[in-house]
């Protein structure tokens, strides 16, 4: 019966049963009656008749007492009283009660923390009203997403286009585009430093299209939305509490970002999550300001991809409809206009977006922790076959004496309730200590994780979890063992040694199952703890050791041209380098290993007639000091020089590969390369970024990776922003090699900084090692818990398996005993006992291996630089698992060497 | 303990097996109510098997929960008044059958075992 049905009918039983006591009272009030009857028909005097119904009736109260029991509170009284029997067995054997509640508390504590990050990456829905209307929109080139690096927020449309998608689709109720970027807040009030921080650029429409409404003020206006002309923010409740202490009166106060006065105009509720822009962001300017140029919206801007999109479906519409919707619409467009050719469109839903890259990750957590599981039940049940056997008289006598099988059941069923009440309980304690430190070591690359928490989605799924497991794994062996043949068994347990033939190959099949099970999580961990290695051994193309990098964002009011923004970098990287303990430094746009910034080329002498062909490379804006301050080799011709200024002509330094690709048969140096799209794009005049500042190749350099750390590097070319004044944006890294700790430097550095402008944050300040960490997060995260999984995987098994040993040892105690004193060795003696040890092990990882290659699908797709059939990992877990198999045997197996023959006869 | 519910089953308690074998042959021949019920085992029986009244309420009661029969408040045409009418359901016919042949099995036994000649001490 299951649990569900069982609870069923016992609520349906109690409500009932008062209707059913008045039933009988009446069905026996007229039983007598009829009977009374029947007596006077037969002679009886009338005021005898009823005492004789009476009497022919019996106790009636008896009887009530009897149908009572049949109907109602019965079954649950038995079940109370084995609940109890129950609680006292397992008092009495607190070594099998604590082994057996661990075991499960470890397999369900494991289960509940991994589904607590499924839950709130995946299942969890979205805090918006009607969420699965809301979808992201791409752009796709040839097909393929322009999604950077797989960031799954940016790579949005052109505005142009989406404008185009706003006012002609058929499926969606609004769309927006919008941006988030790094601004230097400060609040008004408060003294001293301002921060970096992420500010939404956004129109109104982005709060209407997610549902949000203010907790007060309004939204920003059509006009204030799309003209960079009206200073008016919204902030986050969160800032309004921790800033300006929930001020009633905010609104109409000012904040400065980037050195100008906005005033705030709304207070937004804490719902939008950190996952969905990548940031926590707590400002919000309307999107004019990302409009620096004024040409968003004009012809011009339809070249610009890259925005973040959001939409909101029409009710009723599906995602498909959607799809298909704006690919028309995009085919429209890219017919008509010459930059969206080949450019196609993409959606996905918001919730989608907030599992992407971690989808696969999860599965495989989640696979683990199943096998976890397992594990733990196939001990369990293990453990539990043992104590049956060894109960096997107590129960083969009190079956001899009456008792029947459906008794003996509820009762197993009484105990296995009980054990997966504590150890579901003891689980889910463990999973609050889990998720508390997966909520503590979550890598910033997973905002995802920062809502982790036991909710009551995750506490149905624990109950269902140990009622389920232990209730399977409970009694399914428990069947088998009440599967009593009396006689057998009383005759069987007029000796020690027990347990049928069945029971023991189940206890064999058991742990070999254990040990497939532990040997394809070890595979996994070591396959994944070697695919870490490798990453973090991925060679950047630079020296990665004693390396500082660090952003600052120079605001367009008090930095207005290229010349001041030349004059300050050029300052601070001088006196960055006068530092004691600085080799060298540089003021650049771009480190490794992730780099976005693409520009499309030509090259003289070569153009490109199709999209397709169009020459691009990530576009490097740096000060002479980058390769040296890098470690960057210089292969061919020459690096920058301090002489390279505005005044003399433009040189560039492009990467092997980029020689590869684009001067396979010809020396690059000296060859001029116009940097931006060829002349058959027909874009406005004026339009594009370089204009006319044609660049000449000076130097080739070794490569570096810039396009993240699993991916090959891509054609690299770095200019001067002296030389390029378009191009000298505001926003700037510093990179800085030292000589010891570059952690120690930070302070100077930032008094540095402070010195020529005090009102300037130095911000997102790492070593490079700490930037490549950063990037590997969630690879980290996986391998550590799949390590820790695989660990435990082990434990259990290994348990498991010493388990049924020690069983096997005490069984054969008589067996080994005639054997010695017959003239066996004692070597011979753990020889056998070892054997039986051994080979279920060995059988366990034949199985496990060929587990560990079924599943490598799943593991493929998150590996680098290592085969999910790696054959040394394949053999060195099996070796590793045989080994401590091998001790888990032994331990109880040396019990053999000091067995005294004589005594163990004697005992029998 | 309420006894009765640890689901004895017939090979336990032979006597118990016999009374449900009774009542489900008894309404065989259609609904009955309880008193109904008892008059005709007593009846057909030429009152040698007394079933006591009271035994029989508990035992209409585990079958009807059984699901072996069904009851149901009924009019009846004769009293004008309302009776809980037993009838048997399909489960219940076929544990009829199985009492039956179970209950034809033992009586096989136990005749071979007292001999034709048995001196009828029964």
């Amino acid at each position: 019966m299951s649990a569900g049905n069982w609870l069923g009918s016992l609520l349906a039983r109690i409500r009932v049963g008062r209707h059913r006591m008045q039933d009988l009272n009446r069905e026996l009030e007229l039983h007598l009656e009829l009977e009374a009857e029947e007596q006077r028909e037969a002679g009886v005097p009338a005021e005898e008749s009823r005492y004789a119904a009476r009497r022919a009736l019996g106790n009636a109260a008896l009887i009530a007492e009897d149908v009572r029991a049949v109907w109602s509170m019965g079954w649950w009284d038995g079940m109370i009283r084995d609940l109890r029997y129950g609680a006292r067995t397992f008092r009495k054997n607190p070594g099998f009660t604590t082994v057996a509640a661990l075991t499960l508390a470890l397999g369900i504590g494991a289960n509940t923390a991994i589904f607590s990050v499924v839950e709130s990456v995946l299942l969890r829905p979205l805090p918006f009203t009607e969420e699965h209307q809301l979808v992201r929109i791409y752009s796709t080139k040839d097909g393929v997403p322009l999604t950077p690096n797989g960031s799954g927020v940016n790579g949005g449309p052109s505005t142009m286009d989406m404008r185009d998608f706003a006012q002609s689709n058929h499926t969606f109720q609004q769309m927006a585009v919008y941006d988030t970027w790094r601004k230097n807040v400060s609040f008004a009030g408060r003294q001293g430093e301002p921060q970096q921080m992420w500010v939404g650029l956004v129109p109104g429409a982005y709060f209407r299209i997610l549902g949000v409404k203010p907790v007060m003020g309004r939204l920003f206006t059509e006009r204030e939305s799309y003209t960079g002309k009206y200073y008016v923010a919204a902030i986050s409740a969160q800032l309004w509490r921790n800033q300006f202490g929930a001020d009633p009166a905010i609104l109409g106060r000012t904040i400065r970002i980037n050195d100008e006065p906005y005033s705030i105009v709304a207070v937004m509720p804490d719902v939008i999550p950190e996952w969905m822009e990548g940031q926590p962001i707590q400002i919000w300017t309307p999107f004019g300001f990302a409009d620096s140029r004024g040409d968003v919206w004009t012809e011009t801007g339809r070249e610009g991809r890259g925005w973040h999109s959001l939409g909101r479906m029409k009710p009723g519409a599906s995602l498909q409809q959607a799809q298909a919707d704006l690919a028309t619409i995009a085919a429209g467009l890219a017919a008509t206009h010459p930059v969206d050719r080949g450019i196609g469109v993409a959606l996905e839903t918001l919730s989608e977006t907030r599992a992407h890259d971690l989808r696969p990750l999860l599965l495989l957590l989640m696979g683990a922790v199943s096998l976890i599981l397992l594990i733990a039940c196939a001990n369990l049940a293990n453990l539990l076959l043992a104590r049956n056997s060894g109960r096997e008289r107590e129960l083969a006598m009190r079956a001899a004496l009456g008792a029947n099988k459906a008794r003996f059941v509820r009762q197993l069923l009484a105990e296995m309730l009980l054990l997966s009440l504590i150890g579901g309980g003891l689980g889910l304690l463990l999973a609050e200590v889990g998720v508390a430190a997966l909520t503590r070591i979550h890598p910033a690359g997973l905002p995802q994780l920062s809502s982790l928490g036991l909710n009551w989605r995750v506490l149905m799924f624990t109950l269902a979890v140990s009622l389920l497991t232990t209730l399977l794994f409970g009694l399914v062996p428990a069947l088998t063992g009440t599967r009593l043949n009396l006689v057998e068994k009383l005759k069987l347990g007029s000796r020690t040694t027990t347990s049928g033939s069945g029971a023991q190959r189940m206890r064999r099949a058991l742990v070999i199952t254990e040990m497939a099970m532990s040997l394809m999580l070890l595979i996994g961990a070591g396959l994944l703890v070697q695919s870490m290695l490798h990453l973090q051994r991925q060679r950047l193309g630079i020296r990665q050791d004693h390396l500082l990098v660090g952003h600052f964002y120079l605001p367009g009011v008090r930095y207005p041209d290229s010349g001041a923004i030349t004059r300050f970098c050029d300052g601070f990287g001088e006196k960055v380098r006068a530092l004691p303990g600085v080799v060298e430094a540089s003021v650049t746009t771009i480190y490794p290993p992730t780099y976005n910034w693409t520009q499309m080329l030509t090259i003289e002498g070569r153009p490109a007639t199709r999209v397709q062909d169009v020459p691009t490379a990530r576009f490097g804006v740096t000060d002479a000091h980058y390769l040296t301050t890098m470690g960057i080799p210089l292969i061919r011709g020459r690096d920058f020089n301090e002489s390279d200024s505005l005044d003399s002509s433009p040189v560039a330094l492009v990467s092997q590969e980029l020689v590869r690709r684009y001067f396979p048969d010809k020396d690059p140096i000296g060859r001029r390369v116009h940097i931006g799209p060829p002349v058959f794009m027909q874009l406005p005049p004026g339009t594009d970024i370089m204009d006319s500042s044609d660049v000449t190749i000076v130097g080739v350099i070794g490569d570096l990776r810039n396009a993240g750390l699993t991916s090959a590097p891509e054609p690299q070319i770095l200019v001067l922003y002296s030389q390029h004044p378009l191009v000298n944006y505001g926003f700037k890294d510093i990179v800085i090699r030292t000589t010891s700790n570059p952690h120690a430097i930070i302070p100077q550095v930032t008094r540095q900084l402070h010195a020529l402008d005090a009102d300037m944050p130095f911000a997102q300040v790492r070593t490079m090692d700490e930037v490549v960490e950063l990037e590997t997060g969630s690879q980290r995260f996986t391998t550590a818990l799949l390590a820790l999984f695989a660990a435990v995987g082990v434990l259990l098994a290994a348990v498991g398996i010493y388990g049924v040993v020690s069983f096997l040892v005490a069984q054969r105690r008589q067996e080994l005993a005639v054997r010695m004193a017959l003239g066996a060795t004692r070597a011979a003696a753990l020889w056998l006992v070892l054997k039986q040890g051994l080979a279920m092990a060995a059988a366990g990882a034949a199985i496990g291996l060929l587990g560990a290659w079924t599943t490598q699908k799943f593991i493929r797709g998150i590996l680098f630089g290592i085969s999910p059939l790696d054959p040394v990992t394949f053999l060195g877990g099996a070796a590793f698992l045989l080994a401590v198999a091998a001790i888990a045997t032994a331990i109880p197996g040396s019990g053999v060497m000091r067995l005294d023959p004589a005594q163990a006869l004697r005992q029998e | 303990m309420p006894t009765i519910m640890a689901a004895k089953n017939s090979k336990t308690d032979l006597l118990q097996g016999t009374l449900d074998m009774l009542i489900l042959r008894t309404l065989l021949f259609g609904p009955a109510h309880g008193h109904q019920i008892a008059k005709h085992i007593q009846r057909t029986t030429d009152d040698v098997l007394q079933v006591e009244h009271g035994s029989l309420y508990p035992a209409l009661h585990r079958m009807e929960r059984k699901g072996w029969i069904a009851a149901k408040w009924e009019l009846s045409r004769e009293r004008n008044r309302e009776f809980k009418y037993y009838r048997l359901t399909p489960a219940g016919r076929r544990q009829l059958s199985h009492e039956e042949s179970r209950w034809k099995q033992v009586a096989a036994a136990v005749a071979r075992v007292m001999g034709p000649a048995g001196e009828g001490e029964i």
